[in-house]
């Protein structure tokens, strides 16, 4: 069946200028963004990019002599559309920083430890429930070059595709109880406390020596003909 | 049936991996068609060129159709530390009702969303297109097989970008 795409509630978004993330200002369009209509176009998308984007290391923590620094960590990350129909053998894109608060990255300039054993980057497909899963060290926090103090909560980069071309999202995901959450440019761009709670994963009871979060991710899309705007 | 909302999105950041933009920009893989470069210059504010700007794409097939099993359509580039980025892929024909056209998606550090544009090759009607009002902005400069598209996210020549 077809897919349609609604508008969203801008609170639920952010923006676009932030005060406190200078960048923004310097990137963020000046002129509105126009509507369109949707046709084929937006409301198709790829079919076959596992092919072109093969899954890549299921498991960043590691073992043994091998293992990562840091706190053990599952996360169990859900992708479902707006129906809350969930979305199998989609590709999911998983990027986060080491224990310390530093990237594999070059740009990377952060004066914080490579670990030699971590490697932050996965790329996963979902199971039949929309399901990845990941082993993980839990990421550190880091500050903001030339920003005057702001620290970055731990978080976990996020990208995946849904049914169509305007049903991509990338965001982050962030952790429960963490007192930077309460001050990141990011998160707190988007101005609706739920949708902001939303970005925050779930600490689920274990017995082993993992930590599990649980996490949900919402992708734009519902059963249905496109409404023209 | 209750709805669930959309997962707010947030920035790339500055740090997405290499290797996941690495192998994608080439969209022909030997299929039919009329092979073109697509290149240009990503820009912020003042015209400074940015590095590692993540550009996505998603185009009909030399016959204009979206469900071609034999032609994906969609790539992946990024950028370089001078701004440029590059795909090399099919001039799209025209889907129903549209002219030939690319659907651009950027995502970058300090771009809360992503913003979505379109690269068309002349200016032909178009109900997209026709929604502009620089449309030449939006219309690729051609050099033989090569289409060059430059975006400037903010400021000067700004490039059109549309939400949805």
């Amino acid at each position: 069946m077809a897919t349609r795409i609604e508008p969203r509630d801008p609170l639920t978004q952010a923006q676009g200028v932030e005060q406190g993330y200078a960048q923004t200002a310097r990137r963020w369009p000046s002129q509105p963004l126009l509507r369109r209509p949707h046709g084929a176009a937006e409301l198709s998308g790829p079919r076959d990019l596992a092919h072109k984007l093969p899954p890549v290391k299921g498991d960043l923590a590691g073992y043994g002599a091998k293992r990562a620094l840091g706190q053990l960590t599952r996360l169990r990350i859900r992708v479902l559309d707006e129906d809350g129909a969930p979305l199998p053998g989609t590709v999911v894109e998983v990027w986060h920083c080491n224990s310390a608060g530093k990237y594999i990255h070059p740009n990377d300039t952060h004066d914080a430890p490579v670990d030699p054993n971590f490697y932050g980057a996965a790329r996963l497909l979902t199971g039949d429930t929309g399901l990845i899963e990941l082993r993980t060290i839990k990421p550190g926090a880091y500050p903001v070059p030339d920003t005057g103090g702001w620290w970055r909560p731990p978080h976990v980069h996020l990208s995946v595709w849904g049914r169509v071309w305007l049903s991509r999202l990338v965001t982050q995901m962030f952790f429960p109880g963490e007192p930077l959450n309460e001050a990141d440019a990011i998160l707190n761009a988007i101005r609706d406390p739920g949708a902001r709670e939303r970005c925050i994963a779930r600490l689920v009871p274990s017995k082993g020596n993992e930590m599990i979060f649980e996490h949900q991710l919402v992708v734009r899309g519902r059963k249905g003909t496109a409404v023209m705007p | 049936m209750s709805r669930l909302i959309p997962t707010a999105e947030m920035t790339l950041g500055p740090f997405f991996p290499r290797e996941f933009a690495k192998d994608a920009s080439d969209l022909v893989r030997g299929s039919s068609g009329e092979v073109i470069e697509i290149t240009g210059v990503v820009s912020e504010l003042d015209g400074k060129p940015l590095d590692n700007v993540i550009l996505e794409i998603w185009q009909a097939d030399a016959a204009g159709r979206f469900d071609n099993p034999g032609f994906s359509g969609w790539g992946r580039a990024a950028t370089d530390a001078q701004g440029i980025y590059r795909f090399r892929t099919l001039r799209p024909g025209a889907a129903q009702g549209r002219a030939p056209h690319v659907n651009f998606l950027i995502l970058y550090s300090g771009l809360m969303r992503q913003l979505q544009t379109v690269m068309f090759f002349s200016a032909a009607p178009d109900p997209v297109l026709n929604l502009v009002k620089e449309k030449e902005r939006l219309i690729a400069r051609q050099s033989g097989n090569t289409y060059r598209f430059d975006i400037r996210l903010r400021g000067g020549e700004e490039t059109p970008f549309f939400d949805d």
